[in-house]
């Protein structure tokens, strides 16, 4: 049996350096701390390395490095022949040191801060916040990132949106006025308002839309007399800094980081999340340093085929090719440092650096982006990230490359206090003995690394005796028994190491003493072993998928292109004064439509042959809720006016495609009804494949979202929330009076101070610039439109009439299922509808919502569309048009204008979108049958002449996904029976919003 | 005070429900036979005629014809000229809890979900609402015959198949207390969205709930066995019928594991009659549902693929693929109560994406009143069945060609406007005043 003599004993050995200040106990005890190592492989820094080399170290800093150096007098000689020394390891995203905070939930509404004193409106901006003032030594954290070669951390209260600012630690269990390097290096920021309880912001949205007016707060603040915040007050200080965004999530969120910042002439340092691979053109768009994490998945368990179900092919995707994620994002020019965090322990972060090694990261970037990098993003290259002279002496002694798992850390020195994990001064036993005790004979096999021998006595093939060990520096201990001899007693060994071998003394079972020997028969090479092992390895590795757009199932291996396309003789809707047009080509060149007619011929354009079927404009949604992150509701106040959809949009949902599937080609995303004054959408094209800024439409007009009725005056929240303003009919007239009146105002303001002369406007401070009303001068300018959740009647002519009051108009009432109750008035005002075809019964304020709403409005001359605020009913809203015939006798053209030309002119798309005309963009369906009957398939759905759905080739694809799960399989169940640790198949879920769905960081109350 | 608030809030609101409850009255019984000519006929079993003859009297089915080839006197009949339309038995929506449910977020008037985890003995039908205004609504589009259906717990309780027009529910009910409805565990448990997770969890209480609903039906089986027991318990009376046949038991589960274990079990039980409900992931047990022979009612078609990686008309092509497999299916409507009108349209798309008209129609008619057990009464146009006949101005299947022109119940002329054809024209005239 083997016993460790030697634990990994981590402990610093000598305080070398007193404190200044300090008063001492007794005699003061402060060492030289001089050391010279030499004879090392010494690794200068992640580019540079010398054979042979020395390093002297001197109180916690380095003296001198190199080769030829003379050895100090008096220095303590560390002989490293045969071992390495590397700068050791920075890492850029820790909380070590920093007071424990966990996110929690207010139990009832909790409309302001909680934090007292003079801090900021919202808990969650903690400007305020100052990690070297608040860090405390927390040695056994400290301990395991050294154990992995970490030397020093950027230290940081990983708590709330606005974060405060972090310091820069040494990893040394000295007292905190000693370790901390730098005291301010950065500031830091989140999407995560952590534990803050404070209602807003619920969303996204709303913790982009929060962090942005506090960047406009403290411009404000600076130049004002009127108030004290502290959090404004450390946010205008802390700017001075390196920015630092953590941007946990998926890629979109280091692309919504970096955008935030670039408003505000900020460049963040951003932290990813491994699957930058994912959208890389994007990510090296921002030109943003980045933080990576490298905890890659384990392979999942799939040997039950069911249970196999479970796993999205994403996941599948990403387990393998989550360890090239460094290798692409160096070969990409990005610069990025790397960091251990999210991984069970640091511990794991050679083994998983490995992998990306495997996968093809040179060991040069994987040291840079370990040392250099780091000391370069906090500013500290002079101090850090190498080992020239004038460097803090923080470095690792090994016997390889650190970031490789076969490697170990001897020795950890922290400001020249060496923290020993394994004793390189060991001899190395590791081999086979002939041993030979008085007269007898025996084969013994020594394996493991020093410290960690396991002995054995090998017989034969299938006998061996257990040898129980004790080794230590000088001594070696071994007892077993010999199963031949009849003695009940154990052969007891004693001795040390020797020129060939071990030898020393023997106590035989009977009492006797003999002496015994070991001689080395021939050399056991487990390094050998493992580097054919990591060949074989490597080369399975090799064999990877394919990147898809976007990386879901259903994702494109190249995004698809424009192309010219003549589609021939169709039954073609043109949603125009020519109406239905039998046996017709229409050609689409450069994203438009070019020419409709008959005969038509262009050379080089796809061919489509229309015969016996449709062409339609494409389907345009109204009112969606597809394709956004983390919450479509901002409902945490009354009016939300500052969020915007735009900043959330998710370029990776499938619901994407399964519109397109259903003739669908863009969709108006809309912030939720939880509150009377929601936020601002985004009006996309189903550019499936696409990023999120290339699906937007920018040259549509802009709108937002309002509400009325049960959702906004909290009918269905439940108990608790009873105390939000407002809880009746009543008080949302009062939300929007005071809302446009407060705009007024302000734009009154704003007015007044930009009307002053040059030199007033010197000596007067500028307005405080407040997103929320700024939207609300819009609509007040009418540059900004209204979409109007809507049911009972009372309140539309409310509404209208808040609007005439304020001089604009409502531009559409959406699901507006009294809307038949007064056309009239509508039609009047100058409002359109975008209602359900049948919707009812789900709550009391719909029990008169009727299907023949959209018939009636239309026929008193109402632009009226149907809308799904549903992704299922999204992708079938030709069937929902088609009611309208079914209630209320709509005549088929004005039936597919609903879903068409009616919604584009709702939405302000309609000079280019919404009908086949000569001109216009080239969004169109070829339908299989009649566009709004039940057995109509959408065949192919085009968006600017570019196929994006196409029926043709869903076999084909489906084909592709069976096969590639099916490879992903094989090498899973590889990795398992290779004994490999896996985890559990569980699904993931994906919630699917509508107007309803409010949502607290995925929470969802219906 | 308060209470006395909430009285009077509760008595106000009710009165103007009442007033508002203008269901209209149900037909009145069949005085003379009728006959439906030259109507397109889908017999609901699969098969057509093109122009056809339906004769019935005294609410009984008396012929079914092919009107070019049979001579009949029809001095006695009233007779109806259909022509160009086309004529349908009533459509059949199973596992719905029409009736039980009339506003989803007002929790008064939610009837389907009783509290407990084992309710055989609780009955749907008693609480079934012939006024509901959901139910006109339904009828409006050719569903005339509902499985009334509770919700929740492991046992929910028991099902009866009513008819869509009555005077209350005694009238209403067609069969009572056909089946028990068993929610089968899961393995797999819900994200907690609340506390920020997007994964399923393991059911880590699977085993103990398996036991549970173990526990239950070995007591029941004992308990049919005991001629006069000394304690009467409601709960294992119930569940009788599940053992001679009498009532069928509904699972209602969605994964293929669970599929497989529910039904085994069950059938280790001794249950006669089993119908897997729900049944998402059947298509990947179809040769175990088929070789067992259990019939399954499917969820409506009208929903997303449950994977990002199905195709994306997977739940389209569900019904198909299962009956191309060999196995009896339904096709259900159990997602608001609201959409049950909407049951034509789920069975239309199952119809466009590989199945046809008539055998789409079959899931809906024939196959539901099958797996019901009325398939003796209802379910297809034929002679000694009942007369629940929709006569339609189109293709009942699609959005436009759905347009009821008569309608009857066991012979009655279904009137089939309502409240919301009532607001219609209210505003219609204002208009066009």
């Amino acid at each position: 049996m083997r016993k460790l003599l030697l634990v990994c004993f981590s402990f610093w050995l000598f305080s070398s350096y007193a404190q200044e200040t300090y008063t001492v106990n007794g005699v003061k005890d402060e060492r030289p701390g001089l050391h010279a190592f030499i004879n090392a492989t010494l690794h200068l820094d992640y580019q540079t390395t010398l054979e042979n080399a020395t390093l002297v170290i001197q109180k916690g800093e380095v003296i001198a490095s190199g080769k030829d150096i003379n050895i100090p007098k008096g220095a303590i000689v560390h002989d490293l022949k045969g071992k390495h020394i590397y700068p050791s390891f920075i890492e850029l995203s820790s909380n070590i040191g920093m007071p424990k905070t966990e996110n929690g939930r207010s139990p009832g509404p909790q409309l302001g801060p909680k934090k007292e004193g003079a801090y900021n409106a919202n808990d969650a901006i903690k400007a305020y916040f100052k990690a070297h003032e608040a860090f405390e030594t927390k040695d056994s954290d400290a301990d395991k990132m050294r154990k992995a070669g970490f030397g020093v951390v950027l230290t940081h209260n990983q708590d709330g949106l606005v974060r405060g600012t972090g310091t820069v630690v040494a990893l040394h269990n000295g007292p905190e006025n000693e370790i901390i390097l730098k005291e301010t290096a950065s500031q830091h920021f989140s999407f995560d308002k952590g534990s803050s309880t404070q209602d807003n912001p619920s969303s996204l949205m709303g913790a982009i839309a929060l962090i942005k007016q506090t960047y406009l707060d403290a411009e404000w603040y600076a130049n004002q007399n009127e108030m004290v915040d502290v959090s404004l007050n450390a946010f205008n200080k802390n700017k001075n800094y390196a920015q630092f965004f953590d941007a946990g999530g998926d890629k979109l969120y280091v692309l919504r980081a970096d955008k935030l910042g670039d408003e505000f002439g900020v460049q963040y340092i951003i932290k990813g999340n491994g699957d930058e691979y994912q959208r890389l053109d994007e990510i090296k768009a921002t030109n943003a340093q980045l933080i990576l994490p490298v905890n890659y998945p384990e392979a999942i368990d799939v040997e039950d085929p069911f249970d196999a179900l479970n796993v999205s092919l994403a996941e599948m995707k990403h387990w393998e090719m989550a360890p090239y994620n460094l290798k692409m994002v160096t070969d990409k020019g990005i610069n990025y440092s790397i960091t251990s965090d999210g991984l069970k322990d640091a511990s794991k972060l050679a083994d998983m650096l490995s992998q990306s090694i495997d996968a093809g990261l040179s060991e040069e970037q994987a040291l840079k982006a370990l040392t250099y990098n780091p000391a370069q993003f906090i500013k500290m290259g002079d101090k850090l990230g190498s080992l020239t002279k004038g460097k803090i002496a923080n470095f690792i002694i090994t016997d390889g490359s650190p970031v490789k798992k076969e490697t170990k850390i001897y020795e950890n020195w922290v400001q020249g206090n060496p923290y020993k994990y394994q004793d390189y001064t060991l001899p190395e036993l590791a081999g086979n003995y002939t041993l030979t005790v008085g007269n007898d004979e025996y084969q013994l096999e020594v394996s493991g690394m020093p410290g960690k021998e396991n002995f054995k006595i090998v017989v034969n093939d299938s006998t061996s005796y257990d040898v129980k060990s004790e080794v230590s520096k000088q001594l070696i201990t071994l007892s077993f028994k010999d199963e031949s001899k009849e003695e009940a007693g154990k052969i007891r060994l004693s001795g040390w190491l020797k020129e060939a071998g071990l030898g020393g003394n023997a106590k035989m079972p009977d009492g006797s003493w003999a002496e015994w020997s070991a001689s080395l028969n021939e050399d056991v090479s487990p390094a050998k072993e493992d580097e054919d092992t990591k060949e074989e390895e490597t080369e399975e590795k090799s064999d990877i998928g394919s990147l898809i757009y976007p990386f879901v199932a259903h994702g494109n291996k190249e995004k698809p292109k424009a192309e010219s396309i003549l589609i021939k003789n169709a039954t073609v809707w043109t949603n125009e004064a020519d109406g239905v047009l039998e046996n017709t080509d229409v050609l689409l060149e450069n994203g438009k439509i070019s020419k409709i007619g008959k005969n038509i011929s262009a050379s080089g354009a796809r061919e489509i042959d229309g015969t016996g079927k449709h062409l339609t404009p494409g389907i345009i949604d109204e009112h969606s809720h597809i394709a956004i992150s983390r919450g479509v509701n901002e409902g945490s106040e009354a009016v939300t006016a500052e969020v915007n959809i735009e900043d959330v949009v998710n370029s990776e949902d499938i619901n994407i495609y399964r519109q397109l599937s259903g003739g669908v080609v863009a969709s108006q995303l809309l912030h939720g009804s939880a509150n009377p004054i929601g936020g601002r959408s985004a009006i996309i094209k189903l550019k499936w494949g696409y990023s999120p800024e290339e699906m937007k439409i920018d040259w549509a007009d802009k709108f937002i979202k309002f509400a009325l009725g049960e959702n906004v005056k909290q009918s269905n929240w439940g108990e608790r929330n009873t105390i939000r303003f407002p809880q009746t009919r009543m008080g949302v007239e009062q939300v929007f009076e005071d809302a446009f009146t407060r705009a007024r105002e302000y734009e009154a303001e704003w007015k007044a101070y930009n009307n002053l002369s040059k030199r007033d406007k010197a000596n007067t401070s500028a307005p405080r610039k407040d997103l929320e009303l700024e939207t609300l001068v819009e609509i007040l300018n009418s540059e900004r439109f209204i979409s109007c959740h809507s049911y009972v009647q009372s309140e539309i002519n409310m509404l209208m009439e808040v609007a005439e009051r304020y001089g604009f108009r409502i531009n559409t009432f959406t699901h507006i299922l009294e809307g038949y109750k007064l056309a009239d008035k509508m039609k009047e005002h100058g409002v359109g509808g975008s209602t359900f075809s049948d919707w009812w019964a789900y709550k009391f304020e719909v029990n008169d919502a009727i299907p023949y709403n959209a018939a009636l409005m239309h026929g008193e001359g109402v632009v009226t569309a149907i809308n799904s605020d549903d992704a299922e009913m999204g992708r079938r809203l030709n069937q929902e048009a088609g009611k309208t015939m079914k209630y209320g006798g709509v005549e088929v053209e004005e039936a597919l204008k609903m879903v068409t030309l009616n919604p584009a002119k709702l939405l302000h798309l309609d000079d280019r979108m919404g009908s086949i005309k000569v001109g216009k963009d080239a969004d169109v369906v070829l339908w299989s049958d009649e566009p709004l009957s039940i057995y109509a398939k959408a065949e192919k759905t085009i968006i600017e002449g570019t196929i994006f759905f196409d029926r043709d080739q869903q076999e084909d694809k489906l084909e592709a996904i069976r096969a590639e799960r099916a490879r992903l399989v094989a090498k899973m169940q590889g990795e398992k029976s290779n004994g490999k640790s896996t985890q559990k198949a569980k699904p993931k879920s994906q919630i699917i919003y509508h107007c309803e769905t409010e949502i607290e960081n995925y929470s969802s109350l219906k | 005070m308060k209470i006395l608030k909430y009285i009077g809030i509760i008595t106000l609101s009710l009165i103007s429900f009442s007033a508002m409850a203008q269901v209209p009255a149900p037909g009145e019984a069949q005085k003379e036979p009728i006959a439906i000519m030259n109507a397109y006929a889908h017999l609901g079993n699969g098969e057509v005629i093109e122009n056809s003859v339906v004769t019935f009297e005294d609410g009984i089915i008396t012929n079914v014809a092919d009107a070019t080839t049979i001579r009949m006197d029809l001095s006695k009949f009233k007779v109806i000229e259909a022509e160009g339309m086309h004529i349908y038995p009533g459509l059949i929506a199973s596992n719905t809890i029409i009736g039980l449910e009339e506003i989803a977020a007002v929790r008064a008037t939610r009837d389907q979900d009783e509290t407990g985890e084992f309710n055989p003995n609780v009955r749907a039908l008693i609480a079934y609402n012939t006024d509901s205004e959901i139910i006109p609504t339904t009828r409006f589009n050719g569903v005339l015959y509902a499985q009334t259906t509770p919700r929740g717990g492991r046992i929910s309780g028991s099902s009866s198949v009513m008819d869509l027009d009555a005077w209350n529910w005694e009238d209403a009910v067609l069969k009572n207390d056909e089946g028990i409805h068993l929610n089968w565990p899961s393995k797999l448990r819900y994200p907690r969205w609340w506390l920020g997770e997007t994964e399923w969890r393991e059911n880590e209480d699977y085993d103990k709930e398996y036991e549970e609903v173990k526990s239950f039906f070995k007591d029941a089986v004992s308990y049919k066995e005991i001629n006069n027991p000394e304690t009467t318990n409601l709960k294992l009376e119930a569940m009788k019928g599940l053992f001679d046949g009498s009532k069928s038991l509904y699972i209602h589960t969605d994964r293929a594991k669970e599929i497989i274990q529910s039904i085994q079990f069950a059938m280790e039980m001794g249950v006669k009659k089993i119908v897997l409900v729900g049944g998402d992931e059947a298509y990947y047990v179809k040769d175990f549902l088929k070789e067992n022979e259990i019939p399954v009612v499917l969820e409506e078609t009208l929903r997303l693929p449950s994977r990002t990686a199905d195709p994306v008309d997977m739940p389209y092509q569900l019904p198909n693929l299962l009956h191309k497999a060999g196995i009896k299916v339904a096709i259900g409507q159990w997602g608001e109560v609201m959409q049950v009108r909407n049951l034509p349209f789920s069975v239309g798309t199952a119809a466009a994406y590989g199945l046809g008209k008539e055998e789409a129609l079959k899931m809906v008619t024939l196959n539901a009143a099958e797996i019901m057990g009325v398939d003796d009464k209802i379910g297809s146009l034929e002679k000694g069945k009942i007369a629940s006949i929709v006569v339609s101005k189109g293709d009942i299947l699609d959005m436009d060609g759905n347009q009821p022109v008569y309608v009857f119940i066991e012979g009655r002329q279904v009137t089939l406007e309502a409240h919301q054809q009532r607001l219609y024209k209210k505003f219609k005239n204002k208009y066009e005043d």
